[in-house]
């Protein structure tokens, strides 16, 4: 019977893997007191969303219980728990595809959203409470820097609009306290449709994040909260965290992912210019929603490598923790 | 005979002030929503594709579906502020969903507070319903399975109604060509692509030919030149429930936002 892939979660071995020829660099910088510390993009991780990792946890936020699964994936969002904290950000900026706008790339600037999301696909596993709190002056300086770049943007003020999963499942997994300040992106594309982002619009949407951040002087740490290969089964078992039936949908979606993944340890991000839409291409990636192109542009492409804190499948899909420090 | 309609999905056909399409889309759904209820339809079973899903088939089992949608694209306008408030045939469903079970496939039963109900569903319950009388039994999506699933889910329905008596009706609310427009537009600006609308228009013609082979046919490539909605899984549906064997008749063709969307109606053939 198959078994839950994985690749080891995060060590300090891989912690130090560096782009090729670059020294193994340390563990985060200490953390300098608040008013010290250098505004910018901090970190960016891949942090992907799915709803059975939040299920799987039991927060109190969730409605539905679980006995579990899926552990290799949540010890690797613990580690970037751990990280995250070192990196002292004022504010998580998140770019999600299931919050899905087909006209232009909306930014959330509601003060503090609230509510309950039930999920639509996955009601059973995902009913989260949810409140928290926006950076409102760095989402709308996001919306004006991607309008000034000549995207078509958007600002939602409205309070009515519920929180997608994929937004709340990155923030969740990545602050389960959700202590921390929130810019929420939506992902332009329109599944029903089968249309796909733009990753060129990614590229501009994430060099306007970046002004934006360096603008209002915030610490940011960003997500892309996106899986890797996508194809997956259409039905599920009995027991939703049944582990004994967790696999790759297909060795050949296995390998796509860690050709994926080696690109990413070896360095340096430049080389996911071509892998990325290759891997797309491949796996039917969740990248074609635009978030990991979006993070690694707005990181300006740094000339280092990815540390892979796990991989795991859900539902088929893969699904990889991974940590950029410039 | 079931009556049975194709219906469009986007909000814009309730906009207080509409481009001429969108208002002649509305107003044919008003139509089709009276033909249903001049046939006595008990129940009406519905697909919506904005319901999309990726695991089984979701049936909806909540008796009541109160509430407020604010939709996450069209929020800006007065069309994205959706009240909405649907009776849900729960013995129809809870039927259905036995005999998706029963037909080897996979019905995932749906019953949870605050559950969102999608903006395609509650614009053709509001346009077919106006006054809140009707009852509805409605499926999911799932964007995974191949089309020819959502045929054995409407036939699946079918049978259950049958099984319960029910006199029935059959709508998919559904687009046809993509091409949504990415830029905010005026109403009087809307239009479908020249290569979409061809398309579109040959889907049609055979549909008013009453040649569903050859729409079933043409499909995998109408979604696939016209990235089709769902892949026109809703014309799947509909043929599975047995209701498009004869012709159809266009009540209303045009554009939404780029999209292409169209009124159909299939009832007896004196009708049509």
């Amino acid at each position: 019977m198959a078994r839950v892939f994985q690749v080891p979660a995060g060590s300090s071995r891989s912690g130090a893997r560096r782009a090729a020829g670059t020294p193994a660099g340390p563990a985060p910088a200490p953390a300098r007191a608040s008013g010290e510390q250098k505004a910018g993009i901090v970190a960016g991780y891949l942090a992907p969303h799915p709803p059975h990792l939040v299920y799987a946890e039991n927060p109190p936020q969730n409605e539905p219980r679980s006995t579990g699964g899926w552990e290799v994936l949540r010890w690797g969002y613990e580690e970037l728990r751990r990280r995250l904290r070192a990196h002292r950000p004022d504010v998580l900026v998140v770019h999600a595809p299931h919050w899905i706008t087909m006209v232009g790339h909306h930014v959330n600037c509601v003060p503090n959203p609230r509510g309950i999301s039930v999920e639509p696909i996955f009601p059973h596993l995902f009913r989260y409470h949810y409140d928290f709190r926006t950076d409102v002056q760095l989402a709308e300086a996001i919306v004006d820097e991607g309008a000034s770049a000549g995207l078509v943007t958007s600002a939602l003020r409205e309070e009515g609009v519920r929180v997608d999963y994929a937004t709340i499942g990155a923030l969740h997994l990545a602050n389960p306290t959700w202590d921390l300040a929130v810019v929420s992106l939506s992902a332009n594309n329109n599944p029903y449709y089968y249309s796909d982002a733009s990753l060129a619009e990614m590229e501009t949407l994430g060099a306007a994040t970046r002004r934006a951040i360096e603008r209002t002087g915030r610490r940011a740490v960003l997500l892309a909260s996106n899986s890797l290969s996508h194809l997956h089964w259409d039905t599920e078992p009995e027991l939703p965290e049944d582990m004994g039936v967790e696999r790759p949908f297909t060795h050949a979606q296995y390998a796509g992912d860690m050709e994926l993944l080696q690109t990413i340890r070896e360095g340096p991000t430049s080389r996911l210019r071509d892998a990325v839409p290759k891997h797309i291409e491949a796996t039917s990636s969740e990248t074609k929603a635009g978030s990991l192109t979006w993070l690694l542009a707005a990181m300006g492409w740094p000339a280092i490598a990815g540390d892979v804190l796990a991989y795991g499948t859900v539902i088929a899909t893969g699904n990889a923790v991974v940590e950029w420090v410039p | 005979m079931i009556p049975a309609a194709l219906v469009p999905a986007m909000p814009h056909l309730l906009a207080g002030d509409p481009a001429p399409s969108w208002a002649e889309l509305a107003t044919a759904t008003r139509t089709v929503g009276d033909r249903l209820r001049a046939a006595g339809v008990d129940t009406v079973l519905l697909l919506s594709t904005q319901w999309f899903t990726v695991l089984g088939h979701q049936v909806q089992c909540d008796a009541r579906l109160r509430g407020r949608r604010t939709d996450e694209n069209w929020y800006r306008y007065d069309f994205g502020h959706l009240e909405h408030d649907l009776a849900v045939d729960t013995e129809l469903a809870h039927r259905w969903a036995d005999a998706i079970d029963a037909a080897g496939m996979q019905a995932r039963r749906t019953l949870y507070d605050g559950f969102p109900v999608d903006t395609g569903t509650i614009v053709a319950s509001r346009l077919l319903d106006p006054r809140n009388q009707g009852r509805w039994a409605m499926v999911s999506c799932n964007l995974y399975a191949d089309p020819s699933a959502m045929a054995a889910v409407a036939g699946a329905g079918v049978r259950a109604a049958r099984d319960l008596g029910r006199r029935l009706g059959v709508v998919a609310v559904s687009g046809l060509s993509s091409g949504l427009t990415g830029r905010w537009i005026t109403p009087a600006e809307d239009r479908v692509e020249d290569v979409h609308d061809r398309w579109n228009r040959k889907v049609l013609d055979a549909i008013r030919a009453g040649d569903r082979a050859e729409v079933l046919a043409m499909s995998p490539q109408f979604g696939e030149a016209a990235q089709a909605d769902s892949q026109f899984r809703a014309f799947a549906f509909l043929d599975g429930a047995g209701a498009v064997d004869r012709p159809g008749e266009v009540l209303a063709y045009g554009p939404i936002w780029g999209t292409g969307a169209a009124v159909v109606w299939w009832g007896n053939q004196e009708e049509t």
